[in-house]
């Protein structure tokens, strides 16, 4: 192999170890705060540093003063593009320019609102009223300049506001963010130090730096290399399952006199990189595929039982058959599950599964009961609620890692969270589309129903595999929120009931899934071609279902934000009297 | 009706509720389901409420449902109105006290926390034989239980508890010992009176004066 090529698989190994740590702390976060959040509370908040103010202050303005320098010196590097290009690029900047100004002026609104006028441009931002209207002032500046995009297509005034548009827009856009990063530094200068909270994140951390230096407990007569050894078996084999699943589409490198230049700007859909070297994103390139994963997910099974063993404590070894028994009965639901999917795919690499929910449906729509089976199954392998009888905190102490502390606990708790997100990963790869947008294709955006193509906005090639990786995170991450989701709301299941579901439930669904799907796939593939393109039909109706979904859900989200809060008052106590007379109980705000 | 083998008696009462064994609630999935709408709609709700500073307010919009967290002590609850705090001593328009050191207040205090030292009105002065003052008067406020009794017996609304102070968590017990001039200097919650109680103080009407003989101050 050459250099080239390990240093590429270092940093892909790399990235793939470090993603899932760093997603467990945001996880612990989330399952911490969210999980309050569900309960009426607010959960952990008074983990805070405190920083100079200047240091504070520029580490607000400094990455502003970056981003903007490097937004300029693409615009400028890019200054000779003509045509349909030039377009583009003018609504770019333009819709990003007008984005940046309402959000900051949002923004200022929200904090007068709420500490008040200080000075003139406080004042003016309050005459506007309420903060809303500056989100609908936005949307609609974002509405006029799409309709004279449209409208104006191919005049010469169109020509103008579209050199407008290309110069004045990252003037704007700089305006506008340095503008509030000046505002924020403003703000922050008021006070003589800063408290920096990150609503809560600095309680991982700190829970993180203080388990690393937390006395390592070693029960006396326990067995004492077993005992060190259970939490390396836990750990190290899940940071290696998301080996194998590909984060984006591959990268295609131009080659110049044999050596790699750089990314390629634009491929085409036909013929992929057929002149430069493809790098895949994803770190082994294996055959098995999908079975290297149930590999390694299985050795859990055995840091468990070796956890719960070597602790020479009852409850320990109580809490490690119970993991034991569980794991092994779950990953039989989970190999049977995922078969269902493998026949309708018909290979054990993972990438190739993605390929094809890209040029077909996704997996939800082929195999929604191989979904749910393997979600339950999934929970049930990471031993996360309702499945964490092995765990189980008021029963058994802390199951089979009662007797560890220190940095021994934080790998069992981090691994914990790791199975997660690595179980969140294979299945949005398997079920969700993995990397794949709707309608987002190696040449750009192509909303093409059938053979009707509606709209396509050509995309450079690194805009589409940035956004088939940033799209896989984010399923990711709704998947990982799911589960915690699943956590906050369900109670624990008991040992019996647990392993009833698990060989009388859903052992027999997945058998059944199993012989269902093999006879559909059996028929589809004997039926004709009118069967074939009928099918493919549903299946570009089901992306478009797909985006329909998406977009229709990022509106509910808009309008649900916007709506004022209705809360009904009783003031009948004089203690609310007094607190009605002082303007409020929170005068006082804690902060970030 | 009476089952064969449980006797002559007839079976009485209602049966027990138990969930019906469809197959929607025994795959449980439906179910599950709503109950993840239920988490998530508690989530949204007070996350949009948390991070748009919608809050409901935990004292005066108590009854809402939402985070209703008062992050104590830089947020705190209002003490009610009768809330028993740290003594005060109340002061006349002349701004002595108005304390006639009758000592009914350290003969009710149950926790015996309060210790006067009651000293007579000089040769001459007209309320000399009438009235005393305190020379010295302590208030152990660590062993008070905020009972109220002492403000309950004064008979001369000379000491009261509406400072609205919640008692000073101190370091040792010595700091716990509070002096007459001290007890004097709080105020009430209302702060806008120091101490004054004009009824029944010359020259109000109502003054009954020392007695049916004298009235008025300089009598």
């Amino acid at each position: 192999m050459t250099s080239f090529a390990i240093f590429i698989m270092l940093l892909k190994a790399g990235a793939v170890v470090l993603f899932p740590l760093v997603l467990s702390a945001v996880l612990t976060w989330a399952d911490r705060r969210q999980g309050a959040m569900t309960q009426d509370r607010v959960g952990p908040n008074r983990a805070v540093v405190f920083v100079p103010t200047r240091w504070a202050q520029a580490a607000v303005v400094l990455p502003a003063v970056l981003a903007v320098a490097l937004f300029l010196w693409w615009v400028v590097a890019s200054k000779g593009v003509q045509g349909p290009e030039r377009t583009r690029q003018a609504a770019f900047c333009s819709h990003l320019a007008i984005l940046a100004l309402w959000t900051t002026a949002l923004g200022v609104a929200g904090h007068v609102r709420r500490f008040g006028a200080h000075n003139d441009l406080d004042r003016a931002v309050a005459r506007v009223g309420d903060p809303r209207q500056f989100v609908y002032y936005g949307m609609g500046l974002h509405a006029v300049a799409a309709l004279v995009q449209v409208w104006l297509r191919g005049t010469s005034e169109g020509r103008f506001l579209r050199e407008f548009g290309v110069s004045s827009g990252p003037a704007l856009l700089a305006l506008a963010v340095l503008g509030g990063a000046a505002y924020t530094a403003l703000v922050l200068g008021r006070q003589d130090r800063v408290g920096v909270r990150l609503v809560g994140l600095l309680h991982v951390v700190a829970d993180g730096i203080k388990s690393a230096f937390k006395e390592d407990l070693i029960p006396p007569k326990s067995d004492r290399l077993l005992h060190g050894l259970a939490p390396l078996i836990v750990m190290f084999p899940v940071l290696g399952l998301l080996g194998v699943v590909p984060f984006g589409d591959a990268l295609c490198l131009e080659t110049e006199n044999g050596s790699i230049a750089g990314i390629a700007a634009t491929v085409t859909n036909e013929s992929f990189c057929s002149q430069g070297v493809v790098v895949p994103l994803q770190v082994l390139d294996l055959d098995i595929g999908i079975l290297f994963y149930f590999a390694l997910g299985g050795t859990g099974v055995v840091g468990a039982a070796l956890a719960g063993w070597s602790s020479d404590n009852k409850f320990s070894l109580l809490g490690g058959l119970r993991a034991a028994g569980q794991m092994v009965s779950y990953e039989v639901t989970l190999g049977l599950t995922i078969i269902g999917a493998l026949m309708i795919y018909g290979t054990l690499r993972i990438d190739q599964m993605v390929m094809w929910q890209a040029e077909n449906a996704w997996g939800i729509v082929v195999q929604p009961v191989g979904f749910v089976l393997f979600f339950a199954a999934a929970i049930a392998e990471a031993k996360r609620i309702p499945f964490d009888l092995p765990e189980g905190e008021s029963e058994i102490v802390a199951g089979y890692f009662t007797e560890y502390s220190g940095l021994k606990f934080a790998m069992f708790y981090v691994s914990e969270y790791v199975a997660v997100v690595a179980s969140s990963g294979l299945m949005a790869a398997l079920f969700f589309g993995g990397w794949h947008v709707p309608f987002v294709d190696r040449e750009g955006l192509n909303l093409v129903l059938g053979d009707l193509a509606v709209f396509s906005a050509p995309l450079s090639h690194p805009v589409v595999v940035a956004i088939g990786v940033l799209a896989f995170v984010l399923k990711i991450l709704a998947l990982c929120w799911l589960q915690l989701a699943v956590r906050w709301t369900l109670p624990r299941f008991r040992y019996d009931q647990l392993m009833a579901l698990g060989w009388r439930k859903l052992l027999p669904a997945s058998l059944g899934n199993i012989a269902v799907t093999a006879v559909v796939v059996l028929a589809i593939q004997g039926a004709g071609v009118q069967v074939d393109r009928g099918l493919r039909a549903l299946g570009d109706l089901t992306e478009l279902g797909v985006a329909v979904v998406g977009v229709v859900l990022v509106c509910w989200l808009v309008r649900y934000w916007l709506q004022p809060a209705v809360h009904q008052k009783l003031e009948v106590t004089s203690s609310a009297k007094y607190a009605r007379a002082a303007g409020g109980t929170r005068t006082a705000r804690m902060g970030t | 009706m009476a089952e064969p083998g449980l006797g002559p008696r007839k079976v009485v009462g209602t049966p027990t509720h138990r969930p019906a064994r469809t197959a929607r609630i025994q795959s449980y999935v439906p179910e599950v389901a709503a109950g993840v709408g239920i988490t998530l709609k508690h989530f949204f709700r007070n996350t949009k409420e948390m991070v748009l500073g919608q809050r409901p307010d935990p004292v005066i919009e108590s009854v809402n449902e939402g985070v209703n967290t008062l992050s104590y002590p830089e947020q705190r609850r209002p003490y009610p109105e009768r809330f028993r705090g740290l003594h005060r001593l109340t002061r006349r328009r002349d701004g002595s006290p108005r304390c006639v050191a009758c000592l009914c207040c350290s003969t009710a205090c149950p926790a015996q926390c309060i210790h006067i030292e009651p000293a007579e009105y000089p040769e001459g002065d007209p309320r000399r034989g009438y009235e005393r003052y305190p020379a010295r008067f302590v208030i152990d406020e660590l062993r008070c239980i905020f009972c109220g009794f002492c403000v309950e017996a004064c008979p001369c609304d000379a000491i009261r508890m509406d400072t609205g102070i919640h008692p000073t968590p101190y370091d040792s017990r010595d700091q716990f010992i509070y002096e007459r001039d001290l007890l004097m200097g709080f105020v009430g919650r209302d702060a806008s009176q120091q101490g004054d109680n004009p009824r029944h103080e010359p020259p109000d009407p109502t003054y009954p004066g020392l007695d049916r003989h004298h009235h008025g101050h300089d009598d």
